[in-house]
């Protein structure tokens, strides 16, 4: 039907209609829509007195849908642990958010509102990051998806504040085993198609767009076969003055970039389901790097130039989301006939919905109109004036003067009903390590050496281009042959600021094990955290500087156990963050991980948090990498090593249960690694390495580690002086432990293996900070 | 022919390697076949297919092919003509991907850009697929079913697999 053609069938009749029948509607459309969803926007329309159009339910959809509104973390929960039971009222506020408002950063410039987390970065300058998620689309076109991963987060930095030059990307991605041998559902990829199409998807659209990527990681696990988890993180640098934004009404609303197409409906709502055969073709999306390269290059020569006043990115939802977050507290008046079509045959709906990539929508005064078309046509890069932004409080949107939504933008945005749910936590019983097979020590860590959760990522790496922009200080391989891993990167944003004589540089690094979380995601999250700040420290970052993000990958919420492991992740983050005294700037959820296996059985991923730390490191020419740089250099072990294996590799490795994992006790006020890391002298000297089990910039023989030992190694005998206490560096006596299992330097077997390896340092066993309140 | 039946002129340019190239993308292809079961597959090249519309006439079309869309160098291009290709008794197989008519394909819209500020006229669409062209025994069903699972998404891809004579 041609858009022109719309009639009395764009009225979607839900008055009177059953629960039923409307979720049967639902279902239809890909609405995700629950009852008691529905139930609210049935008492809206009755109380106006009118059936919604097909727009205005599509637009209620995606605005309510988890992607946008993050439904779990924001709705009431009555979680019961054992045999107490609790209320939760909001639990990103009473975790994240409470934490970031502990400790009181006054270096954190704009937390959780913008597009990315954004702090300062001296005094002139900010850094933006962001982490998505792209784990939906990946798994149905696994480079198109991944490669549109990439595409959004770098338009969330983009649309922060005024808009961030993009000077650094990120990958880590989580998959089945590429030699998974078992069946799979109808229509699924194989692990190792997936595999490879993502990392060709993050490898072509970074390299094309000219942003490096130097940091990441890869997990292998079979659960994530049917959803694999792809995390794609940009950092941009932007000046200080350029993070606040502000739509006025009156202010124009300007799209620019790419034209609108049918691709991408329906992403912000598949999001709210789970994945299965069903999975609607029109939101997979292809991107166009050129194009988004040339929305760049147009748009911060247009904010240099203050040609506008407010920017947001068209991603999940496209205009409807785009522009009806940007007036959310005005209102705005939309004609979609101006906006510029890949084809002519789209319905209005679509028009509003479609999430064509490469697009951005501008607040923009008239009188700056004509400069910034100046600015844009110069790129080459479309530009269309779609209406404005209105004080009538309303969301109105017309088609040739066929009015197609008109919504309260209060309903809209405050309307969404909150519904209690249940989570349950079930603390497993203290198992000792039991079952699997002894083995010697040699041949255990060739096995561990050899598993695919350690062995080299070079293959990856050496696919993307991590040195194009000229920053990249630590790089994602090092050592003589360059083809070591290292901890973490740390860029020289010279290409952003311009300045060739500042050498600040900041530094990105990552925690994850999911390994971890299957016994106790509290503790893998602390864990996450501490694994980051670690990372962070060894390259010579600040910690005490260091901001972090969350991104939580989990299955669905509606089943208690996995929101009750969700609260125990988001709980640990907040102790974590605030015995770090480090805050979450930004982060996203993406929950309904699990599909229909081949015996339509639901398979969910195992809970997966990947931290990612982001820290100044105040001269670049002194940041650390990690591998020996000489013969007869001493080698210091940092940290008390525990009998805490559960969850290792090596346990893995044996065949072996149980177990306790690493329980991280953050230090006051990160002293021990303020201590441990006090900026180096010496340029890229002296290696101080940590224990990551994720991170590709990680060296192979660490990942073999026992994942509890607690230890650290320098080479260097004057770095390791100088940058801590030698022998006990970070330990000042450690605090008691309450399980006498855990024994400060276990005789037994295990704790061989962790002398026999090069372990990692932990905050926990480095002074007599309580450990976090486990709630 | 007016100028605006010559408006709905299609071409289909092909671009390949020339033969004495090494073909690594071929050979990375045909990896992913064997992996597949294709075991008796001993070739494959790869190349690149523009189905471009517009008021282009043939000369035009083949100066796009010649000075935009080939590397004169190292590859070799054709307009495809229309009509069946010979039969080959099953040794020689012509495996077309095409993204489907609904899915965005970004290097169309920079060959209609490309080919219009060539100073030829702005064709009204161009779409690309990659081509291809496999040597050794094997039954088409085989192959659509190895190329669905390891060149193509039949989510987002229309796969048309012809026996061809090289």
């Amino acid at each position: 039907m041609s858009q022109l053609a719309e009639t009395a069938a764009d009225v979607m009749p839900i008055l009177g209609k059953s629960a039923k029948e409307l979720k049967a509607l639902g279902a239809q459309r890909h609405l995700s829509l629950s009852d008691a969803e529905w139930a609210a926007i049935q008492a809206h329309f009755k109380a106006v007195k009118r059936e919604p159009s097909l727009a205005e339910l599509e637009t209620i959809a995606q605005t309510w849908s988890e992607h946008c509104k993050h439904k779990t973390f924001t709705s009431p929960i009555k979680y019961h642990e054992g045999k107490k039971t609790r209320s939760i009222k909001n639990l990103f506020q009473e975790t994240i958010v409470a934490a970031t408002e502990a400790v009181k950063k006054p270096w954190c410039l704009s937390l959780f509102k913008d597009n990315a987390g954004v702090v300062a970065f001296g005094k002139k300058w900010a850094l933006a990051m962001k982490v998505e998620t792209h784990n939906h689309p990946s798994a149905l076109e696994p480079y198109g998806g991944a490669a549109t991963g990439v595409g959004g987060v770098v338009r969330d930095i983009l649309g922060v504040g005024l808009g961030a030059k993009p000077v650094l990307n990120t990958d880590t991605f989580c998959f089945g085993r590429p030699d998974y041998k078992g069946g799979l559902p109808e229509g699924a990829h194989h692990p190792m198609r997936t595999m490879r199409g993502v990392v060709a998807g993050v490898r072509d659209y970074g390299n094309r767009m000219g942003i490096p990527t130097a940091g990441g990681g890869i997990w292998f696990d079979d659960d994530y076969r049917l959803n694999p988890l792809v995390f794609c993180g940009t950092v941009g640098v932007m000046p200080q003055w350029a993070v606040k934004k502000q739509v006025k009404p009156g202010d124009l609303i300007v799209a620019v970039g790419g034209r609108t197409g049918r691709d991408g409906l329906h992403g912000a709502t598949f999001s709210s389901a789970n994945l299965g055969a069903d999975a609607p073709s029109s939101a997979v999306q292809i991107g166009h790097a050129i194009q988004e390269k040339r929305v760049l290059d147009a748009l911060l020569a247009a904010r240099d130039k203050q040609l506008y006043s407010s920017v947001t990115d068209c991603g999940a939802g496209g205009f409807s989301s785009a522009i009806g977050e940007l007036g959310a507290d005005c209102g705005a008046m939309v004609r979609l006939e101006q906006a510029p079509l890949k084809v002519s045959d789209l319905d209005s709906w679509e028009i509003w919905l479609s999430e064509s990539q490469e697009r951005m929508v501008l607040a923009v005064n008239p009188k700056s109109l004509k400069a910034l078309e100046a600015v844009f046509a110069a790129e080459g890069c479309e530009l269309a004036v779609l209406g404005e932004f209105t004080k009538t409080g309303r969301l109105q949107v017309m088609h040739h003067e066929r009015s197609v939504v008109d919504l309260d933008m209060k309903f809209l945005h405050k309307g969404l009903p909150r519904v209690e749910r249940e989570a349950v936590w079930t603390p497993a019983p203290a198992a000792k390590p039991a079952g699997g097979v002894p083995k010697k020590m040699g041949e255990a860590i060739r096995e561990m050496v050899a598993n695919l959760n350690v062995c080299s990522r070079e293959w990856v790496i050496r696919q993307y281009d991590h040195e194009v922009q000229g920053g990249t200080i630590v790089k994602p391989l090092q050592g003589v042959r360059h083809d070591g891993p290292g901890d973490a990167c740390v860029i020289w944003p010279h290409a952003a600021t311009g300045d060739m004589n500042d050498f600040a540089a900041f530094a990105v690094g990552h925690g994850m094990n999911p390994e971890y979380g299957r016994i106790d995601p509290y503790w893998m999250a602390l864990a996450a955290v501490d694994e980051a700040l670690r990372n962070l420290t060894c390259v010579g970052a600040d910690p005490s500087r260091a901001a972090l993000l969350d991104n939580f990958c989990w299955a669905s919420p509606d089943d208690p156990k996995q929101l009750g492991a969700l609260i125990r992740a988001a709980e640990g983050c907040r102790d974590a963050a605030k015995g770090f005294s480090a805050p979450f700037i930004s982060g996203k959820d993406s929950l309904f991980n699990q599909s229909k296996d081949e015996k339509g059985k639901d398979l969910q991923i195992p809970g997966t948090l990947l931290i990612s730390a982001l820290a100044p490191v105040p001269d670049g020419r002194k940041a650390v990498t990690m591998d020996f740089k000489g013969v007869g250099n001493a080698l210091y072990l940092i940290g008390r090593t525990n009998d805490e294996l559960g969850g290792s590799l090596y346990h893995k490795t044996l065949g072996r249960t149980g177990g306790e994992v690493p329980k991280v006790s953050p230090p006051p006020r990160s002293t021990a690694s303020r201590r441990c890391t006090r900026p180096p002298r010496a340029a890229s000297c002296s290696p101080r390495t940590t224990c990551p089990r994720a991170a590709w910039p990680s060296a192979p023989s660490r990942w073999a580690l026992p994942a509890s030992s607690a230890a650290c190694w320098t080479s260097t005998k004057s770095r390791a002086t100088r940058a801590s206490t030698p022998t006990r560096p970070c330990s000042s006596p450690s605090p008691p432990r309450a399980s006498s299992s855990r024994s400060t330097r276990s005789t037994s077997p295990r704790s061989s293996a962790t002398s026999a390896s090069p372990p990692s340092p932990r905050w926990s066993a480095a002074s007599g900070r309580p450990r976090p309140t486990q709630s | 022919m007016s100028g605006k039946v010559a408006a709905q002129n299609t071409y289909v340019l092909e671009v390949r390697l020339r033969t004495e190239y090494t073909d690594a993308e071929g050979a990375a292809a045909l990896a992913l076949l064997k992996e597949q079961g294709l075991t008796s597959l001993k070739e494959a090249r790869m190349g690149r297919l523009y189905e471009i519309t517009g008021a282009l006439t043939a000369n035009q079309a083949q100066q796009a092919g010649k000075d935009l869309l080939c590397d004169a160098v190292t590859q070799e291009f054709r307009v495809v003509p229309a009509g069946a290709a010979p039969m080959n008794g099953m040794n020689f197989w012509r495996v077309e991907v095409w993204l489907k008519p609904t899915v965005s394909d970004p290097v169309g819209a920079t060959v209609v850009e490309a080919i219009a500020e060539a100073g030829l006229p702005k064709p009204a669409s161009a779409r690309c697929a990659s081509l291809y062209l496999l040597s050794g025994r094997a039954m088409k069903a085989q192959i659509e079913k190895a190329v669905a699972k390891s060149l193509a998404n039949p989510l987002i891809h229309r796969v048309v697999v012809t026996e061809a004579h090289p």
